[in-house]
C-alpha cells in the first residue's frame, strides 16, 4: 500500500517536471524575440547582420535618432498619425460593437436571426478582399488625398467592427436577464440598465473590446498601404516601421526600426495595465445557478 | 396597499413563420394525449394561447397565490402584472386605473425573482438601495429605509457584503429587501423558495407569513408547490394549461375541489380516485365502488338533487386522510398493502385496491397492533360526508 502511495507521488512528480520544463522551452521560446529586439534597439552597430547575440556596445541614440531624424522618414508624425487613428477607432468600434452586442443580445426582433447568419459568412471573408473595393469608394468621397487619408483611414477600421459581436454578445447572453428585470422592476430604464447594471459586469468584456480595437488599427499596415500609397505624410507606424527595412534604408535604419517596434508596443502596454484595473469578480452571486 | 383587477387577461404568443415545426409540434402532442397533465395549451392562428380568459379580482392587502404545474401560465400572468411582458388582450386596473400601457417603473409594483436577480458588482447595501436612487429619495431618508428594511430581514450584518458572500437564504432576504424597501403598493413574488433547500424552505415561508403581518402591501405569489400554496395563501388561484381551474381560500379548495385535476393538485399525499357509479335508490343518490354501496350525506344528496344529476358513471374521490378503517355495514371495500410508510404519528399504507394503487393515512393508534405485512388485506370506506364525486366524462365535480 505505502509502496504504491510511494510509486503514485513519483510518477506524479516526474509528469510535472516534464510539464514545466516544456512550459519553461516555450516560455523561451516566446521570450527570446522580444528580448532581441530589446536589446537590438539599444545596439551601437549599424546594419541588419551582426556576428554576436548580444550587442558589441549599448547606445540609446537609435531611440534619438528615430524622434529626431525626421528627413528620410518622420517616425514622431507617423506616431501621432496612428494614435490619432487608432483612439478615435477605439473609441468608435468599442461603442459599435457593444451596441450591436447588447442589442442582439437583449432585443428580439424581426430579422434577428437573419442578421446573424449574415455576419457570420460575412466575418468568413477576410477583410482585404474588399481592399480594392473600399478604395474607389473612398476615392469617389474624396477621402484618399491630404489630410483626408486620416477619416479614410478611421471609416475602414470602425464602419464593419460592428459585425464583430459575436464574442462580446456570448458574454452579455451569460448575463441573466432576470437581473435586467430585478432593475427594470427598480425603476431603471433601458439606458440606466445597459450603464448601472450591464456594463460594470460586462467589464471584463469592454476592457477585451477596448484592447482589440485599438490594437487593430494601430498595427494594420494593408489597409494603410492602400489608402496612403506614397502620401508619406500619412503614413502610419506599420508602413514607416516596414520603409525602414528597404534596401536603401536598412543599414542606417535597422537599429532604429528595432527601437521603433519597442516604442510602437509601449501604448499597448499602458493601455493594458490601466483597463486591467477594471477586471473584477464575474457574476457569482447574483443568481442561483 | 392596493386593488388589483385582472379582466379577460389574454396572453398570445405568436408563432412565427420559421417555427412552423413548432406549431406542428405542439400539435401533435396535444393529439397524442388530450388526458394528461402535459403541457396543454390551446393554438389558435395567433399563435399559442400561454394565457386565456383570466378573471381575478385582488382586495387591498390581500395574499393571492398562483398555483399549477409548470407551464400552466402562472409566471406568465404574474410578469404581465409586472408589466415584464405585454398584454395581449384584456385590461389590468390597479387601484382602478388601467395599467396595461404603462412602464413598469411606474406601475408602483416590486417583484421577486427565483433566482433572486441580484446586482452582483454591488454591495447588499447599495442593493437595497438601488430602486430609492432611481426615484431620488434623499439621502438620510434612504439611509433610513434600507436600515428598516435590513433589519425586518435580519440581513444588517450583512450590509458591506457583496451577494456573492452570502448563503441561498441569506440572498433571498436580500432580493425580499430590495422588493420591500420602497414600499411597493403591490408585492409579486415568482418562486421565491424553490431555489432553496426543504429546511430553509419551511423557515422562509414562515419568514414570509411574518413579513406579511409587518408590511401593508397586496401579495401575488407563485409556486408550484400546494403547500406553499396552501400556507401563504388567503385565497389560492389554481391554474392549468392557462385557464384558472378555480379560485379560493385553501379551505374551500381542499373541500369542495371544482374538478379532478384541483382535487389531485391539493393535498398531500394526493387524493384517491376510483371508478364508480352513481345510482339513485328511491329518492337517494348511492355511489357502487369497488363493490361497496356508500351514501352520500345529507348536505351532498342535496347539491345533487338540487343539479338534478341523473344515474351515471362517475370518478369517485376520496382523500386519503378520509379513508377509516371502521367498519360500516355494506360500505367496506377491500385491498392489500403494497407498502406501508412509519411517519410516526401516522403510517400511509399503500393498497392494492383492483389493480389500482391508492393511499390511505392511518393515526398509528388506530392501528392496534394490525398486522400490516406486504400482501396483507385491509378493509377500508370513505367518511360520506367527505367523500368527492366527478363526472366521469368532464372531471367536472357533480356538486358545482
Amino acid at each position: 500500500m505505502k509502496d504504491e502511495k510511494n510509486k503514485l507521488s513519483l510518477r506524479r512528480r516526474l509528469v510535472n517536471l516534464l510539464v514545466h520544463l516544456l512550459l519553461a522551452v516555450l516560455a523561451i521560446i516566446w521570450i527570446l524575440p522580444i528580448f532581441w529586439i530589446v536589446l537590438t534597439s539599444f545596439r551601437a552597430e549599424p546594419g541588419a547582420y551582426t556576428n554576436t547575440f548580444l550587442p558589441q556596445g549599448y547606445t540609446l541614440n537609435n531611440y534619438i535618432k528615430l524622434f529626431t531624424d525626421r528627413n528620410v522618414l518622420n517616425f514622431p508624425k507617423m506616431f501621432v498619425n496612428t494614435l490619432i487613428i487608432a483612439i478615435v477607432c477605439c473609441i468608435a468600434s468599442t461603442f459599435f460593437i457593444l451596441s450591436v452586442a447588447y442589442s442582439l443580445s437583449r432585443m428580439r426582433f424581426k430579422f434577428r436571426k437573419a442578421y446573424m447568419n449574415m455576419a457570420m459568412i460575412l466575418g468568413l471573408f477576410p477583410g482585404f478582399m474588399a481592399m480594392v473595393a473600399q478604395y474607389f469608394i473612398l476615392k469617389a468621397m474624396g477621402l484618399t488625398e491630404g489630410s483626408m487619408v486620416r477619416l479614410g483611414l478611421i471609416i475602414v477600421y470602425s464602419a464593419c467592427t460592428g459585425l464583430g459581436f459575436q464574442i462580446a454578445k456570448g458574454f452579455f447572453d451569460t448575463i441573466p436577464r432576470s437581473i435586467d428585470e430585478a432593475a427594470v422592476m427598480d425603476g431603471a430604464s433601458q439606458w440606466v440598465v445597459f450603464t448601472r447594471i450591464t456594463m460594470p459586469l460586462a467589464k471584463p468584456i469592454v476592457i477585451y473590446t477596448v484592447m482589440t480595437s485599438f490594437i487593430a488599427p494601430w498595427v494594420d499596415f494593408v489597409f494603410a498601404k492602400v489608402l496612403c500609397r506614397a502620401n508619406a505624410d500619412q503614413f502610419t507606424v506599420a508602413i514607416g516601421l516596414w520603409n525602414m527595412l528597404q534596401k536603401e534604408y536598412i543599414y542606417q535604419w535597422y537599429t532604429c526600426f528595432a527601437a521603433g517596434a519597442v516604442v510602437i508596443s509601449i501604448p499597448i502596454a499602458a493601455l493594458f495595465l490601466y483597463m486591467q484595473r477594471f477586471y473584477v469578480e464575474g457574476m457569482s452571486g447574483a443568481v442561483k445557478g | 396597499m392596493a386593488t388589483i383587477s385582472l379582466q379577460h387577461i389574454q396572453k398570445i404568443y405568436p408563432i412565427g413563420e420559421t417555427s412552423k415545426k413548432q406549431k406542428a409540434f405542439l400539435k401533435k402532442a396535444k393529439e397524442d394525449n388530450p388526458e394528461t397533465n402535459k403541457v396543454n395549451l390551446k393554438i389558435t392562428e395567433e399563435g399559442v394561447v400561454a394565457v386565456d380568459d383570466f378573471n381575478l379580482e385582488v382586495e387591498d392587502n390581500e395574499f393571492i397565490v398562483f398555483v399549477g404545474p409548470s407551464g400552466c401560465g402562472k409566471s406568465t400572468t404574474l410578469r404581465m402584472i409586472a408589466g415584464l411582458e405585454d398584454i395581449t388582450r384584456g385590461d389590468l386596473y390597479i387601484d382602478g386605473v388601467r395599467m396595461n400601457d404603462i412602464e413598469p417603473k411606474d406601475r408602483d409594483i416590486a417583484m421577486v425573482f427565483q433566482n433572486y436577480a441580484l446586482y452582483p458588482h454591488m454591495t447588499v447595501r447599495q442593493n437595497l438601495q438601488f430602486p430609492l436612487e432611481l426615484r431620488k429619495v434623499p439621502k438620510e431618508q434612504m439611509d433610513r429605509q434600507v436600515d428598516e428594511a435590513a433589519e425586518i430581514l435580519g440581513i444588517t450584518e450583512y450590509l458591506n457584503r457583496k451577494p456573492k458572500a452570502l448563503s441561498g437564504g441569506q440572498r433571498q432576504r436580500v432580493a425580499i429587501g430590495r422588493a420591500i424597501v420602497r414600499e411597493p403598493r403591490v408585492l409579486l413574488m415568482d418562486e421565491p423558495l424553490s431555489n432553496l433547500d426543504a429546511k430553509l424552505r419551511n423557515q422562509m415561508r414562515a419568514e414570509i407569513i411574518k413579513l406579511r403581518q409587518r408590511i401593508k402591501s397586496t401579495f401575488i405569489y407563485v409556486t408550484h408547490d400546494q403547500t406553499e400554496a396552501m400556507t401563504l395563501g388567503d385565497r389560492i388561484v389554481i391554474m392549468k394549461d392557462g385557464l384558472i381551474q378555480q379560485i379560493g381560500t385553501p379551505q374551500e379548495v381542499f373541500d369542495n375541489p371544482i374538478n379532478t385535476f384541483v382535487a389531485g393538485f391539493i393535498g398531500m399525499p394526493q387524493m384517491n380516485f376510483y371508478d364508480g357509479s352513481l345510482d339513485k335508490e328511491g329518492d337517494r343518490y348511492v355511489i357502487n365502488v369497488l363493490g361497496a354501496k356508500i351514501y352520500p350525506s345529507e348536505e351532498k344528496q342535496a347539491n345533487l338533487k338540487k343539479n338534478d344529476v341523473k344515474p351515471m358513471d362517475i370518478i369517485v374521490g376520496a382523500r386519503p386522510e378520509h379513508i377509516t378503517l371502521k367498519e360500516v355495514e355494506g360500505a367496506m371495500m377491500e385491498g392489500s398493502v403494497d407498502v406501508s410508510e412509519m411517519m410516526g404519528s401516522s403510517v400511509h399504507i399503500h393498497l392494492n385496491t383492483g389493480g389500482h394503487d391508492s393511499i390511505i393515512i392511518v393515526p398509528t393508534l388506530d392501528l392496534g397492533g394490525q398486522s400490516l405485512a406486504i400482501g396483507s388485506k385491509v378493509r377500508f370506506t370513505f367518511a360520506p360526508n367527505v367523500v368527492h364525486m366527478f363526472n366521469k366524462e368532464t372531471g367536472k365535480n357533480l356538486e358545482y
